[in-house]
């Protein structure tokens, strides 16, 4: 008995510690988010008095369209998390069960084009999308479609791998019984694979969802307008000038933003371990 | 397919492209556009720095002119982009100035016409002589300039009329003084430079040494990121993987990092780095000039990484732990192996065979981790005094993008040759990977 205890004790000394660790920054966020000054700069770790200052700064200031570009966030990165499952499921259904020309070399392709540091690619992207909006001005430069645009290809890639690990695993055998009773391909994709798939297509929804929410590098080039904007961007645009500026608003803006994608996630981890894990290892 | 090929491929092979230009600050335009404007820059003044007092108006067929008076030699003319015609003192009404307000035939614009037509005001001139023309100053003025760069379409060249010195096309972008090769016109135009780009980055010190330096440090952090991220991630994955009174409640928590918006996170960091401000000073009692010193800076950046990473890991790992089959460790048991040894022997191979790919794709990433970097450090502590954009943290990257987008000179050819560069290098990384975990084998 006594030896159990001290088997457990030190692994609860290190959960601990690194609990500690982790929630550290995370309770200074709430701190200073609640500290009527408005700065990250720390006195005292326990707060004295708590103000919703910053939190009402959000919601009530003219000058900080908060409520806007949440709901751009939202609206962007739901709009690609849903594009990018439909195009991406259709895809790895073909690059794993259909047979055509040039499936080899698409796939190779697919892989080596996501190698690319995208950022690098900026300058052309920003380029090209000038010249789109020199004849197409809803969608070009500095404007919501244009980014979403520009995001959906960029997800594709890792998407169709992903995906396409998953349908490889679909046994063989249901397609073919399938196809025995006499369903065509497309009966096959929507009557057979998606509902199989549908666990993982949500995964793979969510997680382009997660990482177009924290995309920042692209929607800090493309969108100028303080209306536009996304909530990364405008967040940012609290503390880019001085630290210890406006340490507050961002704070409690930070808390709401992420308020979303931890539940999210904390509901769902058992499947997005799984996804994550699904295109890449193989047994 | 379509998006992919739009914006992923495309800008692949147009970021390729670009690495073959001579294509910087100075050298954004295209040649016509340089022409056009070299052209429109390369006027002076005359020699006496004649100035007219102007009326702007019209013609009856509704053309710009301007009514220019000249009181010290009392000349009076109404000029337009075409043509001039002198007007006899005699004939007009002549104010206290010396100027005249009216003509015959002459409409002066109202000022709100005057400012519907701004953009045409500024850039016509009007006629004074062969080689002197009228340009508008101010609302009232008017100064006398010459064209003192000519250009030569059959020879391509500029030929400056005050020093008579010729400017030939020099084969990259710019016109150069024939007798003086740095004396070159502004602005140059992107001119195709094939590989001038990639040797530079090789034969050049001051683009080479920094390159290096930077790449060093890349690989140095890409490597302690993925290895202290794995290493805390698999301990407490170990830790966790037996029956522990509160393990969900740790679970949770221990993955909030990997929850949250990681452009926040990093945000927050920054701050908590702060030297007067930060938290981290404030709980250590230390005051350490974090984003100052390379080697701080340095150890930031990590810890950071370290705290948005290593969740992943811990998921990886505890997910693979329990793929493991217990039979294997129950086995070596019985075999006498102690605990370690069966860790070593038996859960770690198991384990990394699982992992590798993962660490390989998360070395790939990270080479390329621009966001910690730009949001945590900027790249900083650089040595501006130098005239050095590289900082101490900047990794490839960052550099690059600095290149292409810092404050100073922009450089796009430069940093597009460079990101091919990064591609090879992360491609031969991944591919290497991806040979190890197989993936490829499945190609049918």
């Amino acid at each position: 008995m006594k030896r159990w205890l001290k088997e457990d004790l030190w692994r609860h000394a290190i959960a601990l510690v690194t609990c500690f660790f982790v929630l550290f920054p995370i309770y200074l966020v709430i701190l200073s988010a609640l500290s009527p000054t408005g700065s990250l700069q720390v006195t005292s770790f326990i707060p004295k008095t708590i103000s919703f200052r910053n939190f009402s700064m959000l919601f009530n200031s003219p000058k900080i369209p908060y409520l806007v570009w949440m709901k751009n966030s939202l609206v962007i990165a739901g709009v690609v998390a849903i594009a990018s499952v439909v195009i991406g499921a259709a895809s790895a259904f073909a690059f794993s069960r259909l047979r055509f020309k040039g499936k080899k070399q698409g796939l190779q392709l697919l892989l080596l084009v996501q190698m690319f540091p995208a950022i690098l690619s900026l300058s052309a992207v920003y380029v090209i999308m000038s010249r789109v909006y020199s004849f197409a001005p809803r969608i070009g430069l500095g404007t919501q479609p244009g980014l979403l645009l520009v995001y959906m290809g960029g997800a594709m890639g890792v998407n169709i791998w992903l995906l396409k690990g998953f349908v490889d695993s679909i046994p063989m055998e249901l397609d073919e019984a399938a196809k025995v009773d006499g369903a065509s391909a497309v009966q096959t994709y929507w009557l057979i694979f998606v509902p199989l798939a549908a666990p993982v297509l949500a995964v793979v929804s969510l997680l382009s969802f997660i990482g177009t929410f924290n995309e920042f590098i692209l929607a800090r080039l493309f969108l100028v307008d303080m209306h536009a904007r996304t909530i990364a961007v405008g967040l940012q645009g609290f503390i880019s000038g001085q630290y210890a500026s406006n340490w507050g608003p961002f704070a409690a803006g930070s808390i709401i933003a992420s308020i979303p994608l931890i539940a999210i996630f904390l509901s769902l981890q058992r499947y997005i371990i799984s996804g994550l894990t699904a295109g890449s290892v193989k047994g | 397919m379509f998006f992919l090929v739009a914006f992923v491929v495309g800008p692949i092979l147009y970021t390729v492209a670009m690495s073959a230009f001579h294509y910087e600050t100075g050298n954004y335009i295209s040649k016509p556009e340089a022409i056009t404007q070299i052209l429109s820059t390369g006027v002076r003044p005359d020699a006496n720095q004649t100035t007219f007092d102007i009326v702007i108006g019209e013609d009856s067929a509704k053309n710009l002119e301007i009514l220019a008076s000249d009181p010290t030699n009392k000349k009076y003319f109404i000029s337009s982009a075409t043509s001039k015609i002198d007007l006899d003192p005699s004939t007009l009404k002549i104010d206290s100035n010396g100027d005249v307000a009216a003509a015959p035939g002459f409409h002066a614009l109202t000022p709100s016409e005057q400012s519907a037509l701004d953009a045409t005001l500024g850039s016509t001139r009007f006629t004074y002589s062969s080689d002197y023309f009228i340009t508008i100053e101010g609302g009232t003025l008017g100064s006398l300039k010459r064209q003192t760069l000519v250009y030569d379409k059959a020879s391509d060249t500029f030929k400056d009329v005050l020093t008579n010195s010729v400017y030939k096309d020099n084969g990259t972008g710019d016109f150069a003084n024939v007798t003086n090769k740095a004396d070159i016109l502004q602005p140059g135009w992107r001119a195709p430079i094939w590989f001038s780009n990639y040797t530079k980055l090789f034969t050049d010190p001051q683009i080479r040494k920094p390159l290096i330096r930077v790449f060093i440090w890349t690989v140095v952090f890409a490597t302690l990121t993925v290895l202290t991220q794995f290493a805390l991630g698999l301990l407490i994955a170990l830790v966790m993987n037996r029956k522990l009174f509160g393990r969900r409640i740790y679970r949770s928590i221990i993955i909030l990092p990997y929850a949250m918006p990681s452009i926040m996170s990093i945000l927050i960091w920054g701050g908590m780095f702060d030297t007067e401000f930060g938290a981290i000073n404030h709980l250590f009692g230390t005051h350490v000039h974090w984003f100052q010193s390379p080697l701080y800076a340095r150890l930031a950046v990590i810890i950071v990484n370290l705290w948005l990473g290593f969740p992943y890991f811990y998921l990886i790992s505890s997910g693979a732990l329990q793929a493991i089959p217990a039979e294997l460790s129950e086995a070596a048991a019985i075999d006498g192996a102690n605990s370690r040894q069966i860790f070593r022997k038996i859960t770690l191979p198991l384990l990394l065979q699982v992992v590798s790919p993962l660490l390989v794709a998360s070395f790939a990433f990270n080479f390329n981790n621009f966001n910690i970097i730009y949001l945590l450090t900027g790249g900083g502590p650089a040595n501006t005094l130098g005239g050095d954009v590289a900082g101490s943290t900047d990794i490839l990257i960052s550099y690059t993008y600095k290149i292409a987008f810092g404050a100073g000179t922009q450089n796009l050819g430069l940093a597009s040759a460079i990101s091919v560069v990064i591609f090879f290098i992360i491609a031969s990384i991944s591919l290497y990977g991806i040979r190890r975990s197989k993936v490829l084998d499945s190609f049918a």
